[in-house]
């Protein structure tokens, strides 16, 4: 096998030198529970403060409005159950990550109310086409949502969301800024939302630290009890190594923004012209159609005549690391829902397609990919089944049975 | 005679024009279908020490992938798709799960269901291994992964013409564990993609190699139940599918009416427990009608048959000329004994009829020498000419086949 392609950035990337080297640095560095009365965990103590300071610093926020968690999922799992009632509306969209929607759907059958934001047809919020006014307003209600669509690379229209919203009455916002993060300056000062989740796994961190950063005096009630730690609002023994160098995750991403922007949309050009028109390929392309609402160095795109796993199989054979974008581990079927939210057919939201170029990739890179992507295109498109004989034979059984 | 004593005699040989196909040993690209059982992945271990590029797929053909299973016996469950992973990771090849949930549910599902409704005994593994491993698979195997063969666990073998233009399925040498029946409806040209990398070895010496290679799925037990009805209980299956089950008669063999069943697609023929009746004597269920809902029972002599009638028969090479016989041993049940028999293909179509034609397919009859018990309709039917087979079909319902 040649060389690698690592086109999925967006699912995670893998951890940045400087960050391993401070791990490993700090695993050696003897630190201890932060929890205790000696000088040792002092010392750790004074290490988690250091970290919350800089991330709460860095997303406009107050230390003591950051609650570190494991997962993104849970940290909007936290802040769900500390906004919503199980009797609660709940506002979200069709296109979020598998984690909202599953918390969507778990209020659903816990009998909750649901109201989807539409999608344009470009994976937007289409705000113009949702009244919150309509079917008894949204006063009080919870909105879940995402800043980015991880998906479909649309930059959601923030803003005008929360003044539409405030103006409406709305209650907590819960913004999921983890896709958003690295590619987006987010500030607690400026985004006007309750909750905001970011975590260190899409920012070249380490998986398995994540954050909850609230407005000053939201409430945030611990999903897990434990012997106070995060004032109470999370318990277990804080990650302390995780959290440094999620911290120093953070601070490099966000430094690097305008630089990797700048680049990754280069490379995406580079893709663009490598590829040609999707459409001589079958391919529609997904998302925003321009650059300024689009995810830097983010492309997608979907087939009507092939599943995305398919896709990505046989791009991952020609030595792509590539996403359908709405990826299950056991290989369903599915049909995207962001996609049939956008208008798509079954067919098409079944052949979902996500590239998303990182720091690390070079025009070769993308250069190839393009290529690869038309050879890969044109087999699977121009494919059929072999003529065994059999499915004929057996598919005429069941013709004039009752 | 024994099947083990048969080997020695016309079974165990190869016909004349035809040799034996040993696996290709010169380096090839080739795609394993994993289950996540110990079969398929010493069949992927061979493959890999012969020094073939090996692909591992395991296949997501239905929602029982979406269960647990404790037991870890159904080869179709998010447990033994871990259990695939595992092994293509200790091998070292790629792995990958391929959704083929619409071929299987056009090709296996939906015709089991509807066999059941129209009183017959479906095949599924036939439809799946023609259709899903070594039809839609196949296509795949080329298409993504540039694979030009796809292997399985299955115990089997190929025999190739000495024109090398021809291929026919050979029996695996572990006659107890020969799975020919259940591919017989590969053609030709899929049989010359296949690869058995287990046809020349026994049950067990394939689990000393996972044992010493230490494949995680070493012990795992064999899967035997149907791979969709992980609880073994099809009828729940058919209910889902919208089966309202209506009650009906149960005649005996002289049209006597001896009873009431709870609806007739619940019964299989061969049948004994379960029809709910205190008879003397061992009665079985020999004949199920849907149109009349009627069952009829007879004493077990009664279910032996010499002549059977067969629709969707084939060979290798495609339909046969109508009038063409074909002798050799026929098996109408998986491991089931082996008759002597001659095959003789249907002399022409009504052409009246030949929606029933179309739906059917090709039409002969089986003649045996000596009777087999309980040829159900829509059991497959299986004729070799010593260790190749020749020829394959479903049982036809009797009633059917003389209209």
């Amino acid at each position: 096998m040649s060389e690698r392609i690592f086109l999925d950035g967006a699912a995670g990337l893998p951890v940045r030198a400087e960050v391993a080297a401070r791990i490993n640095a700090l695993l050696n560095a003897g630190i201890a529970n932060p929890n205790g009365g000696h000088v040792e965990a002092r010392r750790s103590r004074a290490l988690l403060d250091g970290s919350r300071d800089r991330i709460a610093a860095h997303f406009g926020a107050r230390p003591a409005d950051l609650v570190f968690t494991g997962t993104a999922s849970e940290a909007l799992a936290l802040a769900l159950g500390s906004e919503l009632r199980d009797d609660g509306l709940l506002v979200t969209t069709a296109g979020e990550h598998r984690g909202a929607r599953a918390l969507a759907a778990r209020h659903s059958t816990r009998g909750g109310s649901i109201r989807l934001i539409p999608l344009t047809s470009e994976g937007c919020w289409n705000l113009e086409a949702f009244d919150a006014a309509a079917d008894g307003g949204v006063r009080g209600a919870t909105a879940l949502l995402s800043a980015t669509s991880g998906e479909l690379g649309a930059i959601q229209p923030i803003a005008a969301f929360v003044e539409a919203w405030r103006d409406a009455g709305g209650g907590a916002i819960i913004l999921d800024g983890v896709q958003a993060s690295g590619t987006l300056p987010l500030s607690m000062r400026t985004l006007g939302v309750t909750h905001l989740v970011v975590g260190a796994a899409k920012l070249e961190g380490p998986v398995g630290i994540s954050a909850l950063i609230s407005a000053p005096g939201a409430t945030v009630r611990a999903l897990v009890p434990g012997g106070g730690q995060e004032r109470g609002r999370r318990g277990g023994t804080e990650a302390v190594i995780l959290a440094d160098a999620f911290a120093l995750a953070v601070q490099l991403a966000i430094e690097a923004i305008p630089e990797t922007s700048t680049h990754v949309r280069e490379l995406a050009k580079h893709f663009d012209t490598s590829l040609g028109d999707p459409a001589a390929y079958g391919l529609v392309v997904t998302g925003p159609r321009h650059e300024e609402t689009r995810v830097a160095g983010h492309r997608s795109y979907a087939a009507s005549w092939a599943l995305g796993d398919d896709l990505v199989a046989a791009l991952d054979h020609e030595g792509l690391a590539v996403s359908t974008g709405s990826a299950c581990l056991s290989g369903s079927r599915e049909p995207s829902e962001a996609l049939r939210a956008c208008g798509f057919d079954e067919a098409t939201a079944r052949g979902g397609l996500r590239l998303t170029f990182g720091r690390n990739n070079t025009p070769s890179d993308a250069l190839r990919a393009g290529v690869a992507l038309r050879l890969v295109a044109t087999r699977l498109r121009h494919s059929a089944a072999p003529s065994a004989r059999g499915p004929a034979v057996i598919a005429a059984r069941s013709v004039g049975t009752p | 005679m024994t099947l083990a004593d048969a080997r020695g005699s016309v079974v165990s040989r190869l016909p004349e024009g035809w040799r034996a196909a040993p696996e290709p040993t010169s380096r090839e690209r080739v795609l394993v279908a994993l289950s996540g059982g110990v079969d398929s992945s010493v069949a992927a271990a061979l493959l890999v020490a012969a020094g073939h590029d090996v692909v591992g797929v395991w296949m997501r053909l239905h929602s029982a992938a979406d269960r647990i299973d404790g037991g870890r016996k159904s080869c179709c469950t998010l447990d033994a798709a871990d259990d695939a992973r595992r092994v293509a990771d200790l091998l070292g090849i790629p792995f990958h799960i391929q959704n083929l949930e619409q071929e299987f549910a056009d090709a296996v599902l939906e015709p089991f269901v509807a066999s059941y409704l129209d009183g017959e005994t479906p095949s599924p593994c036939v439809g799946c291994n023609t259709a899903v491993k070594f039809g839609a698979l196949v296509g795949k195997a080329a298409a993504i992964f540039k694979c030009e063969a796809v292997a399985t666990g299955h115990y089997a073998r190929r025999a190739v013409r000495d024109d090398g233009k021809a291929w026919r399925l050979r029996s695996a040498i572990d006659m107890e564990k020969d799975q020919t029946y259940f591919l017989h409806g590969l053609n030709s040209a899929a049989i010359a993609r296949a690869r058995f990398p287990l046809g020349e070895l026994t049950k067990r010496e394939v689990r000393e190699r996972a044992r010493e290679l230490s494949l995680p799925t070493a012990e795992k037990p064999e899967s035997q139940e149907i791979c969709f009805v992980p609880d073994g209980d099809y009828r729940s299956l058919l209910r889902q599918r919208g089966w309202q089950p209506t009650p009906g008669q149960i005649v005996d063999d002289t049209g006597t009416l001896v009873g009431q069943h709870a609806g007739s697609a619940g019964f299989t023929v061969g049948q004994r427990r379960g029809i709910g009746l205190a008879t003397s004597a061992p009665r079985y269920v020999s004949s199920i009608d849907p149109r009349t809902n009627r069952i009829t029972i007879a004493p077990r002599a009664a279910l032996e048959r010499d002549l059977i009638p067969l629709e969707g028969f084939a060979t290798p090479l495609g339909a046969p000329a109508p009038g063409t016989l074909l002798k050799g041993n026929a098996r109408i049940r998986h491991r089931g004994a082996l008759a002597h028999g001659t095959i003789e293909v249907s002399a022409s179509v009504d052409l009246g009829n030949a929606f029933e034609a179309v739906a059917g397919g090709v039409r002969a009859t089986l003649r045996l020498e000596t009777p087999l018990w309980a040829a159900s309709p829509g059991q497959t039917v299986v004729l070799y000419d010593g260790e190749t087979l020749v020829a394959g079909g479903r049982i036809a319902r009797e009633e059917t086949h003389r209209a």
